[in-house]
C-alpha cells in the first residue's frame, strides 16, 4: 500500500517537473524502455523523432551533431524493426564511382520520368545533388557495401534508371542501413524511447499552433506519457497495411504519423498515390523480388494463357510495374484468375527457367513459393497477385531544404511525408536514398529550430491529453464482448473496401461506394470490442489504435482518388485512362479540419524547373 | 566392418576405461578397429582458437592418414569428432583451402595429401545406422534400467556439419538405449551444456551446470547418466561433488561412457568395463 | 488436421500454460497461428512481429524448447519433426519476459554498447569521399553483417543460462567480430579489449547459438575469430586464453595432450595447487599418475613443421 502511494507521490512531482503521465497511474516502470530522465521528468526534448527506421534514426544522428541538444527516438517496437529494414535493392546517389558517365542531371530526370512527372522538380534536384553525398557518409559510418575491385563501393543499376547508382548490400541494403544507423545512434548515446505507443502531438494556443509535445502509451506499464518536447520529427513510414494481407510492408505500416499530424493541421499530400508492385504471394502479399520476371518467368491466367502478350505485347512480363500489376489485377476482375476473394492471383510460372539456373538465382523466390505457398517452383506455377510496395503520398513536407511541414516545430521525414520525390511512381533504391538525405535534411532543420527557440508548449495541456487518452483507454479496453465487432473484422471489412475499390484500378461509382462504406466503418469503429483490458502490452489496444488511424488514411487516400480524374503513376481510373496534364499537373492536400473532422481537398501546382512532361515510355 | 581408430587425447590418459572398454565391445560387435598411427590431439575445441589454419592442417594429417588405410574413421569423443568433421567439410567445400593445406603437408614432409575419401563416424552414429550389429548379442538385457541418455553438445550441433538424425530433436540414443533393455528418462537438463570446455575460465557457472546435469537425472529416477563424449563424462564424474555443492543436491549418479553401457548389455561385468576407474557413485550402478 | 499450441502465458505477475487449438492451412507459420489465435480466439494473447519476410527479427519464440523465428517456421514441418500434434511455445529463453510471448530487449543495447559497436575510421578515411576496402576484406566481415538482432542465438545459451553478467549474448560477439574483421577500422584492439574484458573465454563452446541462428551466421565460430584475434594483438594474458595456447603448445610438443600439466600451464602454478584434492581423487581412481612420463609422438618433426608453416601461412593471408 505505502508503495503504491509512493508512487502516486513520484508521479505527481514527475508530472511538474517535465515528463507528463496521466493522473492516478499506478503501474511501476518495467525496464529501460524509457530513458530514466524521462522517467524522472527531467527533460524536456529539444529534437523528438518518432519513429526508428532509416530517416528517423539518420534525423536522430543529424540532430545530435549538436552536443548540447536533447535528442530522442520514440518508436513503438525497439529499432531495427522497421519497414526500412526489408528494402532489398540498394540506395541510389550519383558517385560516378562504377560509371564516370553518371549525371545528377540524369538522376534527376530519371526520377521525374518514373513519377509520371508528378514530382516537385526543385525538389527531386536537391535529393539528387545529396544523395551521392550521403553514401560516402554511410561508408564512413560503417555500411557494409559491396565493393569493386578499386575499393569503392560498387554501384548496381535499377529498374527505371539509365546509369547504375544503387549502393547495396547483398539483397539487403535496408537492413544493413538500419543496422548501421542504429549502431551509430547507441554509440553516440541517442536516448531511445522504445515501445511507446505514439497516440497524439500534443498542441495548444489560441490558433492551436504551439507544440507541447508527443502523447504516447509506454507498452510495458500502459502508463500514459506526455514527452515535453521543442521540436518533432515525424518518421513513422508508410501506411500499406490499409491493403492489409495484400501489401509487402510490415505490420507496423500503419500510418500512425500522419494521422497525428494530420491532427494538427499538416495535409496529407497526394495520398491516393500508392505502389503496387505485380508479385506478391497471393497468400499472404509477401513479395517475390523482380528478378522473377528478369530471369524469365511467366505470367499465366486459369486457361494457361499467357496474358501479357495480350498488354504488352512487346515487353511482356518485362513491362513495368505498374502495367503488369494492371493487368493482373484486370485477368483477375475478368474472372480469370484463380482462387477467390482477396486471395485470388494468376500463375507465375518458373518452370521454362532450368531447375539449375532457379537454385542458383532465384533462391530466395523459391523458398517463399515453397514455404508460404507450399509451392516448388522448379516443378509447378506459384499463385501471385498485385501486393501495395509503398506509400508515395504522406505529410506534406512543406520546405525541402529544412524538413519542416506547416506546422511550426513539425518536421516530417521518410515513407510517412511527402517531399516530392517520388511524384506518383518511385524509382527502385530511391526510398533509401529519401530516407538518408530528408532524415539528414530534417535533423539539421529540427535542430535549427531548437537552437532558436525556447520551449513554450503547455504542460498543463500535455498533462490533460494524458488524462484524455487514459480515459479513453479505461473505456475502450472495458467494453465487453458483443458490444461491436472485433478490431480484425473491422480491419478485414476495411480491407475489402480498399483492394476492391481504391486499389489498383479505381472508378468514380466504386469509390463513392467506399466513402460509405468506410463512413459506416468507422461508426463502427466508435464501438468494437478490443477484448483485453491489461496495462501491461496490451497489443490488442495497440491494433485498435492502428486500425482508427487506417481508416483514416483510407479515408484520405479514397478521396484522393476520387477527386484526381486522370491516370497517372500509381492511380489508375478506369473512368479515365490517360494523364491529363492540363487539369491534374498537381498535388491533392487533404486536410482534416479540427473542429469537425470532416476532411477538404485542396490543390497545390507540382513544381516544373526544366523537364516538361512528356509521355512515358520505356 | 573396419574403421580407423581416432582415439583422442582423454581416451589414452584420464579416460582410459573408455578404451579398454571399446575394445572389448568392439570384439564382441565383430567391428574391427585400427588405431590410426600416430594421430594427434584433434585441437580439443580449443586450437583452432590460437591459429585457426594450424588446427586445421593437424587434422587434415589425422584424416590423411586414415584416407592411406583405406579406412572411415570411428570417433568416441564429440568434440574430436566436431573438430574432424569441421576440418572435413572444410576442406572438401573450398578447394583452394585443401590445395593450401594440402601444400602445408606436403612442405612440411608428411607423406600423404588430404583427399577426402574416408567419412567420419562416431561409435553412436555407427550403432544408429546397424541396428543389426547388436541382434543376438544382447545376452544381459538391462531389465527396464532407468537410464539418463545424456547426448552432450558437439555430437549435435551445428547441423550442417554433423548431420546425423535432427540436431534439435535427437532421439537416436534413446532408441539405443532401449534396443540394449533399459529404459530412456525425459530428464530436464538433457540437453544442457555440461561446461568441461569453460571448466576454468568460468568455473563457477560450469559447476552449476555439472551439478544441474546430474541432479535433473537423479530427479528423473535414472539408476545411470550414459554419454557418448568422454569429456561429459569426465566432468560429470569427476566434478559431482562440487556439482552437487554448487546446486545444492544430494545427487549420486553413475556417469557412464557409453561404450561401458553397451558391454553391460553384451554381458560385461562393472569391473571389465572399467567402472572402479569412475570417481563419484560408485556404489549405485545396480547393473554388470 | 488440427495443432494444439501449448502457449506459456505471463500477464502482470500471473503464469500459466494456456491450450489453443486450431486447423493446420497451408504454409502457416507459427506467427500465422498465433495472429489466428489473437483474432480469432483470444485477444489477449501478446507478442511481436512486424516484416513477416525473416529481416526485422521481432518475432523469435521457442517452439519446443529451440528458438525459432514464428514467421518462417512453418507449423506443418514443426509437427514432422516432433512427431506430435501439440508444439509447446515459449518466449525466448535468456530473456527477461515482459507478457506472455514479449521479451526485454533493453538490457541487450546496453551489452551492445560495451563493444564500441561502430566501426571507427582509419585516418585517411573522411565522410566526405568514404572509405576505400578490396573486395576480398569485405568478404571478411560481409556474412557478420547479416545479424537481424532477433535473439535466436543467446536463447538457449548455456554461458548466458548460468550468469549473464560476465559474458555477452552471441550476437554481441558476431557484432564485435565483425567490426574487429572490418578493415577500415583504426584500431580493431580497442574493441578487442571490450569483449575480453566482457566475458570472451567464458564461452562453454556448446554451439547452441550457430545451432539457432536463422541467418546461418555462426556466432560460435565469431567467437573464435575473436579468439584468434586476441592472440594476434597481444591481448592473451587471461585464463582462458593461456589454457587455448597450452592445449595448442601440446600437439607441438607431443602432438597430444598432457593432462597432468594443462592446468599449470592455464592457471599458473599456485592457482593449480588450489586443485590439489582434484588430483588426489584422480589418482586415488588411478585417473591421474604424476610420475607417468608423456609419450611423444614418432612424426613429431612433421607435426611441428605442420604447426610452423601452416603459422607463416596465415600470417600471411592476414
Amino acid at each position: 500500500m505505502s508503495k503504491e502511494i509512493s508512487r502516486r507521490t513520484f508521479i505527481k512531482g514527475a508530472a511538474a517537473a517535465g515528463v507528463v503521465v496521466a493522473a492516478g497511474s499506478y503501474f511501476t516502470w518495467n525496464g529501460n524502455n524509457i530513458p530514466e530522465k524521462v522517467k524522472k521528468g527531467d527533460i524536456t526534448y529539444d529534437v523528438l523523432i518518432i519513429g526508428s527506421g532509416g530517416a528517423g534514426m539518420r534525423a536522430a544522428l543529424a540532430a545530435a551533431e549538436n552536443k548540447n541538444l536533447k535528442v530522442a527516438v520514440m518508436t513503438k517496437l525497439v529499432p531495427t524493426r522497421s519497414a526500412s529494414t526489408m528494402a532489398q535493392g540498394g540506395m541510389n546517389g550519383v558517385t560516378g564511382v562504377s560509371d564516370p558517365t553518371d549525371t545528377v542531371e540524369s538522376h534527376v530526370f530519371d526520377t521525374i520520368k518514373g513519377g509520371d512527372y508528378l514530382c516537385d522538380q526543385d525538389a527531386v534536384e536537391y535529393f539528387a545533388e545529396r544523395a551521392g553525398a550521403n553514401i560516402y557518409e554511410m561508408d564512413y559510418m560503417g555500411y557494409p557495401y559491396n565493393r569493386q575491385k578499386d575499393g569503392c563501393f560498387h554501384q548496381r543499376k535499377m529498374g527505371g534508371h539509365s546509369h547504375p547508382r544503387a549502393s547495396y548490400f547483398e539483397d539487403r541494403a535496408g537492413h544493413a542501413m538500419v543496422h548501421t544507423l542504429f549502431e551509430q545512434c547507441l554509440e553516440n548515446g541517442i536516448d531511445f524511447i522504445s515501445e511507446c505507443q505514439m497516440l497524439e502531438i500534443s498542441m495548444s494556443g489560441e490558433k492551436n499552433d504551439q507544440l507541447n509535445g508527443v502523447i504516447a502509451m509506454d507498452m510495458r506499464s500502459g502508463n500514459l506519457i506526455g514527452v515535453p518536447a521543442k521540436s518533432v520529427i515525424i518518421a513513422t513510414g508508410g501506411y500499406g497495411r490499409v491493403y492489409w494481407i495484400r501489401t509487402s510492408n510490415p505490420y507496423s505500416s500503419t500510418g500512425d504519423g500522419i494521422v497525428a499530424g494530420m491532427n494538427v493541421g499538416i495535409p496529407f499530400k497526394d495520398p491516393e498515390m500508392v505502389q503496387f508492385h505485380p508479385t506478391g504471394l497471393s497468400a499472404n502479399g509477401v513479395l517475390l523480388s523482380e528478378s522473377s520476371r528478369a530471369e524469365g518467368a511467366q505470367l499465366k491466367n486459369k486457361n494457361g494463357e499467357r496474358f501479357m502478350e495480350k498488354y504488352a505485347p512487346e515487353k511482356k512480363e518485362l513491362a513495368t510495374r505498374d502495367i503488369v500489376a494492371r493487368a493482373i489485377a484486370t485477368e483477375i476482375e475478368q474472372g480469370r484468375g484463380v482462387g477467390e476473394g482477396i486471395h485470388a492471383g494468376v500463375y507465375m510460372d518458373f518452370t521454362v527457367i532450368p531447375a539449375e539456373r532457379i537454385r542458383e538465382r532465384l533462391g530466395q523466390v523459391a523458398d517463399l513459393s515453397k514455404r508460404f505457398a507450399g509451392v516448388d517452383i522448379t516443378k509447378e506455377p506459384v499463385l501471385i497477385a498485385p501486393t501495395c510496395h509503398y506509400s508515395m503520398g504522406g505529410l506534406e513536407m512543406a520546405d525541402f531544404h529544412t524538413g519542416e511541414s506547416r506546422v511550426p516545430g513539425i518536421y516530417v521525414a521518410g515513407e510517412c511525408s511527402c517531399v516530392s520525390v517520388h511524384g506518383a511512381n518511385r524509382l527502385g533504391a530511391n526510398s533509401l536514398s529519401e530516407v538518408l538525405v530528408f532524415g539528414h535534411t530534417a535533423g539539421d532543420g529540427a535542430a535549427a529550430y531548437a537552437k532558436e527557440h525556447n520551449y513554450a508548449g503547455s504542460q498543463d495541456k500535455l498533462a490533460q491529453d494524458c488524462q484524455k487518452w487514459k480515459d479513453r483507454f479505461e473505456e475502450v479496453t472495458s467494453r465487453p464482448e458483443g458490444c461491436g465487432k472485433t478490431v480484425p473484422e473491422i480491419r478485414d471489412a476495411m480491407v475489402n473496401t480498399m483492394w476492391y475499390k481504391a486499389g489498383v484500378y479505381r472508378q468514380e461509382d466504386q469509390l463513392n461506394q467506399a466513402t460509405q462504406e468506410l463512413k459506416a466503418l468507422e461508426e463502427e469503429y466508435k464501438h468494437c470490442y478490443v477484448g483485453d483490458s491489461s496495462h501491461v502490452y496490451n497489443t490488442a489496444f495497440e491494433q485498435y489504435i492502428e486500425l482508427g488511424n487506417l481508416l483514416q488514411i483510407s479515408h484520405a487516400i479514397v478521396q484522393g482518388a476520387l477527386a484526381r480524374k486522370e491516370s497517372r503513376g500509381g492511380h489508375s481510373r478506369r473512368d479515365f485512362p490517360k494523364r491529363d496534364d492540363k487539369n491534374f499537373l498537381k498535388h491533392t492536400l487533404i486536410f482534416k479540419d479540427q473542429k469537425t473532422g470532416e476532411y477538404r481537398a485542396e490543390y497545390k501546382d507540382v513544381v516544373i524547373t526544366k523537364y516538361q512532361p512528356k509521355e512515358r515510355k520505356y | 566392418m573396419k574403421y580407423a581408430l581416432f582415439p583422442g587425447c582423454v581416451l589414452e590418459g584420464a579416460a582410459a576405461e573408455a578404451y579398454t572398454s571399446l575394445k572389448k565391445v568392439c570384439e564382441k560387435l565383430g567391428i574391427e578397429i585400427e588405431e590410426i598411427p600416430n594421430w594427434t590431439c584433434c585441437g580439443a575445441s580449443h586450437a583452432q582458437g590460437v591459429d585457426d589454419l594450424a588446427a586445421l592442417a593437424v587434422n587434415a594429417r589425422n584424416i590423411s592418414i586414415a584416407e592411406n588405410m583405406g579406412c572411415d574413421i570411428m570417433t568416441v569423443c564429440n568434440t574430436c569428432t566436431l573438430q574432424l568433421r569441421t576440418a572435413k567439410a572444410r576442406l572438401d567445400k573450398d578447394e583452394k583451402l585443401r590445395e593450401k593445406v594440402n601444400n602445408i603437408l606436403k612442405e612440411s614432409g608428411h607423406p600423404y595429401e588430404y583427399k577426402g575419401t574416408s567419412q567420419i563416424t562416431h561409435f553412436l552414429w555407427i550403432l544408429d545406422d546397424h541396428p543389426e550389429l547388436l541382434d543376438g548379442k544382447i545376452v544381459n538385457p538391462l531389465n527396464g534400467y532407468k537410464v539418463a541418455a545424456y547426448y552432450g553438445c558437439h555430437i549435435l550441433r551445428p547441423q550442417e556439419v554433423m548431420d546425423h538424425g535432427d540436431g534439435k530433436h535427437p532421439e537416436y540414443m534413446e532408441r539405443l538405449v532401449r534396443k540394449l533393455g533399459a529404459e530412456p528418462v525425459w530428464f530436464d537438463a538433457n540437453r544442457k551444456c555440461c561446461g568441461f570446455h569453460a571448466q576454468l575460465a568460468a568455473e563457477h557457472d560450469v559447476l552449476k551446470a555439472t551439478g544441474e546435469i546430474v541432479d535433473s537425472a537423479d530427479r528423473a529416477g535414472a539408476g545411470a547418466l550414459v554419454t557418448p563424449c568422454p569429456l561429459c563424462q569426465m566432468q560429470l564424474d569427476m566434478y559431482e561433488p562440487e556439482g552437487r555443492e554448487a546446486v545444492h543436491s544430494q545427487a549420486q549418479v553413475p556417469i557412464l561412457h557409453l561404450q561401458q553401457l553397451v558391454g553391460l548389455a553384451l554381458g560385461l561385468t562393472k569391473e571389465e568395463v572399467g567402472f572402479n576407474r569412475h570417481v563419484s557413485a560408485q556404489d549405485k550402478l545396480k547393473l554388470g | 488436421m488440427d495443432v494444439k499450441l501449448r502457449i506459456h502465458r505471463f500477464v502482470e505477475d500471473k503464469k500459466w500454460v494456456q491450450d489453443y487449438t486450431l486447423p493446420v492451412t497451408v504454409g502457416m507459420t507459427v506467427l500465422e497461428a498465433l495472429t489466428q489465435i489473437k483474432e480469432h480466439q483470444d485477444p489477449t494473447l501478446s507478442f511481436t512481429c512486424s516484416c513477416r519476410s525473416s529481416i526485422c527479427g521481432a518475432c523469435a519464440v521457442r517452439v519446443n524448447g529451440n528458438a525459432e523465428l514464428a514467421c518462417e517456421i512453418l507449423v506443418e514441418n514443426l509437427m514432422k519433426r516432433y512427431d506430435t500434434d501439440e508444439l509447446t511455445i515459449e518466449p525466448l529463453g535468456n530473456f527477461r519476459v515482459i507478457r506472455d510471448l514479449i521479451v526485454d530487449w533493453d538490457p541487450k543495447y546496453a551489452r551492445i554498447k560495451k563493444i564500441k559497436p561502430t566501426v571507427h575510421p582509419k585516418a585517411e578515411f573522411s565522410a566526405e569521399e568514404g572509405c576505400k576496402q578490396s573486395p576480398e576484406e569485405f568478404n571478411k566481415f560481409k556474412k557478420l553483417a547479416g545479424c537481424i538482432l532477433c535473439g535466436s542465438c543467446v536463447s538457449e545459451c548455456n554461458k548466458n543460462s548460468w550468469n549473464q553478467d560476465d559474458f555477452l549474448d552471441p550476437f554481441v560477439f558476431v557484432k564485435a567480430a565483425k567490426i574487429t574483421r572490418d578493415s577500415r577500422d583504426k584500431d580493431p584492439k580497442e574493441h578487442l579489449k571490450a569483449v575480453v574484458d566482457a566475458g570472451l573465454w567464458r564461452c562453454f563452446n556448446c554451439q547452441e547459438c550457430t545451432a539457432k541462428c536463422p541467418k546461418g551466421l555462426d556466432p560460435a565460430g565469431a567467437i573464435e575469430k575473436l579468439k584468434e584475434a586476441t592472440f594476434k594483438m597481444g591481448l592473451d594474458d587471461n585464463v582462458g586464453a593461456r589454457h587455448a595456447k597450452a592445449i595448442y603448445d601440446d600437439i607441438s610438443d607431443s602432438g597430444t595432450l598432457d593432462e597432468s600439466k594443462l592446468n599449470i600451464k592455464s592457471e599458473g602454478f599456485f592457482a593449480a595447487g588450489l586443485r590439489a584434492p582434484m588430483a588426489l581423487r584422480l589418482m586415488r581412481v588411478g585417473k591421474m599418475n604424476p610420475l607417468d612420463k608423456h609419450p611423444v609422438n614418432k612424426e613429431i618433426d612433421t607435426i611441428r613443421k605442420i604447426v610452423k608453416n601452416a603459422e607463416a601461412a596465415s600470417k600471411e593471408e592476414n
